[in-house]
């Protein structure tokens, strides 16, 4: 889509992800089996052909430097255009401190901004856990005329989010914020924009010292009369931002329901591929509602797990409702529930481990226990 | 650009003896072990053995086997200088044209190419055998030995001797006699069909070979013979460790559960990766009546019944209450609920539909054999497919 450039934040610090993004970004996140949360938004521009796009970050990247490469996955290393990473530019104001808002985010890149060749903008968060067809929202902004579309969930998503509500003209007349349920439809922080729409919230928001998004620059938008529409993602969606509502959402894998609306066959999520062989199951393996990726070794019992690549788990160790990140090693006879293992970890024979599903237990990149 | 090596792969057969396997796809492109085609193992040994420039012969069926390849980049082989080349039979000015005659002939159709490069010498690898080589170790041999050709061979027991391609050596060490399957073997160095040759010798040999009508252009029947009878010097290089030739159903099938056994080829070695196109999908699921007992199964999977001795290939769906046995199931192949799989090889995006029975296993009689169902076949409801069976695409089962 020639008109169209893809925007991803990926600079969220999230702190309620605690031990998880230790050292990486909500947007690199492990998630499923095998993908970085940040696969989904690359993957849903990818397949509307959105080919140019902008990843902005601020700190605690290398995790995703690595994992994006070149772009190459997405089929984003492009001989002109294609992918870049948006570190902050040399703007020493940009440089101490997390970004506090969106717009602070876009007027450090300002520059990259301003010298998008396409009209239209698509911006999309880092981490949110969705696969979202963009075909049809590109189609419907750029006929309707309007400045801006909000993408929004048909349900109401775990979790604070802002409620677009609508007025009898079917465009946006109000914005609320930090809502959990109620009147409107909630946001799922995506957007088209103009280009000139989105430059001139730049503009006014730096000049009266503002930094959000929606607190400031929609709220000033549609203040003034401005159009903006809707489009409701018929479809999963979770915004990640706490341990729980990443473990919720992992454990939604399980269910066949919403794994074929994460992934349909026709729009397939990319991700960084590794070379690796099919999982092998021993003689002694059980294995009930679990998703497995390749490279592993289960010769124990898992139960509503999510497996990662190149774990292994051993004769008599027992998992149940657990979430094990690539490389873990789970010996023999261990016994966990409720436990949420990042890269690396490993768990010596007879070790017991109980979380609660309200409170997963965490257990941070390389820990041996 | 001059290279000191480059490989050359014949990957033109038909694989006739995989009959449905290869009914529309060329040998090498046939799934492999869950994740990988057969392809795979020569072009990631080269790779890994610093050899960056592949040339693909190709001539049945190479549709498939070509986007395959691509531009070569899952085994590293997207280089600037070489990389992975497909090279179909061709048409010169003032000429008819003619489809490879035999191994010897392909090579001498593409001297052309081989020359582009120049390199010192050549390795000429088949796309049917699964092994892991390093061909770098053999070259140095091939340069110290100062061979004209050094052929890669396997110690196999005097048994198994009569059904290879046989290498006598002489005091010593150099190979002195060639014995395709001899009924009384003088040595147990089996031929793996793997040789490296000084460029410059080859050359006038294949420029010569083509010029004798009664020849059958074969490296093993023609070239090789016509080096030894000339007094070239052909070195033995001693291969120790994993090799299968998988030309038949039977030895296809033996291989894929080979699989099961990590320990008699690590696949997942960093040292030496293979590397395979694979299709990216989530991981695979295993449901909540799944049992999954010594079995490899690949992302993209939805098991939901009894799996166990088996190799699953991506997007493989097993449905509940389905029993999968002793069995080999090719990409998209889907077993429905209550349908049973044993000791079957089943194609691509195969069908067995519920209720339906194929395979069954040995009863001790001549006659067992592996079930083989080719791509793209709907198994009906009910049907029974007997021991041994073929079944190809387009049948009604």
């Amino acid at each position: 889509m020639k008109n169209f450039h893809g925007i991803i934040f990926a600079y969220s610090a999230a702190p309620e992800l605690r031990e998880l993004v230790g050292a990486r970004t909500a947007a690199s996140l492990p998630f499923c089996g095998r993908y970085r949360l940040i696969d989904f938004a690359l993957s849903s521009m990818r397949n509307a052909g959105v080919l140019d796009v902008g990843i902005i970050m601020q700190r605690d990247y290398q995790s995703l430097l690595d994992h994006i490469g070149s772009g190459k996955a997405w089929d984003m290393s492009r001989r002109s255009g294609g992918l870049r990473m948006l570190p902050p530019f040399g703007l020493p104001e940009y440089h101490t401190g997390n970004y506090t808002g969106t717009i602070e985010a876009l007027n450090a890149v300002s520059t990259y901004i301003r010298d998008i060749p396409q009209k239209y903008l698509v911006l999309l968060l880092g981490n949110m856990c969705a696969n979202i067809d963009l075909v049809p929202i590109m189609r419907q902004h750029s006929r309707s005329g309007v400045e801006i579309t909000a993408i929004c969930a048909d349900h109401d998503p775990d979790g604070s989010h802002h409620r677009y509500v609508l007025g009898e003209d079917g465009f946006v007349k109000q914005i609320l914020f930090d809502r959990t349920e109620g009147e409107g439809l909630p946001s799922l922080e995506g957007y088209i924009i103009n280009k000139d729409t989105l430059l001139r919230m730049m503009d006014g928001c730096k000049s009266h010292n503002q930094y959000s998004f929606h607190k400031d620059a929609v709220a000033a938008f549609l203040a003034r009369g401005g159009k903006m529409a809707t489009y409701v993602h018929p479809g999963y969606a979770a915004a990640i931002r706490t341990v729980e509502a990443y473990y919720k959402a992992s454990m939604d894998m399980l269910k066949t329901e919403y794994r074929r609306q994460m992934f349909p066959a026709d729009r397939p999520v990319r991700t960084k591929v590794h070379e690796e062989v099919s999982t092998y199951y021993g003689e002694t393996a059980v294995s009930r509602n679990s998703l497995v990726a390749d490279n592993c070794k289960i010769e124990g019992s898992i139960e509503n797990c999510i497996i990662f690549s190149g774990a292994r788990i051993e004769k008599g160790a027992k998992l149940r409702n657990c979430i094990v990140m690539r490389g873990g090693i789970v010996g023999e006879n261990t016994e966990l529930d409720c436990v949420i293992a990042d890269k690396f970890c490993s768990f010596s024979p007879g070790t017991v481990l109980t979380g609660n599903a309200r409170l997963p237990m965490v257990v941070p990149k390389g820990v041996s226990i | 650009m001059k290279k000191n090596c480059i490989a050359m792969l014949l990957a033109g057969g038909q694989g006739s003896r995989l009959y449905a396997l290869t009914q529309k796809v060329a040998k090498p492109s046939v799934p492999f072990g869950g994740k990988y085609r057969i392809i795979d193992f020569p072009l990631s040994n080269c790779a890994n053995s610093g050899i960056d420039t592949v040339g693909v012969l190709t001539q049945y069926r190479p549709l498939q086997l070509n986007s395959y390849i691509g531009n070569g980049q899952p085994w590293d082989l997207d280089v600037a200088d070489g990389g992975v080349y497909i090279l179909p039979p061709y048409q010169s000015a003032g000429e008819k044209g003619s489809w490879f005659s035999g191994t010897a002939n392909a090579i001498y159709q593409n001297i052309s190419f081989i020359e582009t490069y120049n390199p010192e010498n050549v390795l000429i690898l088949s796309g049917d055998h699964i092994y892991k080589m390093d061909y770098s170790d053999m070259l140095r041999e091939h340069v110290e030995r100062e061979a004209a050709c050094t052929i890669s061979v396997l110690q196999v027991s005097m048994e198994e001797a009569t059904r290879f391609g046989i290498m006598n050596l002489g005091e010593d060490g150099y190979v002195n006699q060639f014995e395709e399957k001899p009924k009384q073997p003088k040595s147990d160095l089996a031929s793996m069909g793997i040789y490296i040759f000084n460029w410059k010798k080859l050359r006038e040999y294949l420029i010569a070979d083509e010029n004798d009508p009664k020849s059958s252009k074969d490296f093993g029947k023609n070239i090789i013979p016509n080096m030894l009878a000339a007094g070239e010097k052909l070195w033995p290089y001693r291969f120790k460790g994993y090799w299968r030739d998988v030309g038949t159903i039977t030895s296809l099938w033996d291989a894929n559960m080979d699989m099961l056994s990590p320990d008699l080829i690590n696949l997942y070695d960093p040292a030496w990766p293979i590397g395979s196109r694979s299709p990216i999908c989530p991981p695979h699921y295993a449901g909540e009546k799944s049992e999954i007992i010594h079995s490899i199964v690949t992302e993209g999977c939805e098991v939901d019944g009894h799996v166990e001795n088996s190799v699953l290939s991506p997007n493989v769906v097993i449905g509940k209450g389905a029993v999968v046995n002793y069995s080999v199931l090719m990409p998209g192949a889907v077993v429905e609920n209550g349908a049973v799989v044993e000791y079957a090889i089943v194609g691509e995006n195969t069908v067995v539909h519920s209720g339906a029975h194929v395979g069954a296993p040995p009863d001790g009689t001549d006659a067992w054999g592996v079930a083989t169902c080719g791509p793209d076949i709907e198994i009906r409801s009910g049907a029974s497919v007997p021991a041994g069976a073929m079944i190809y695409t387009g049948e009604e089962v």
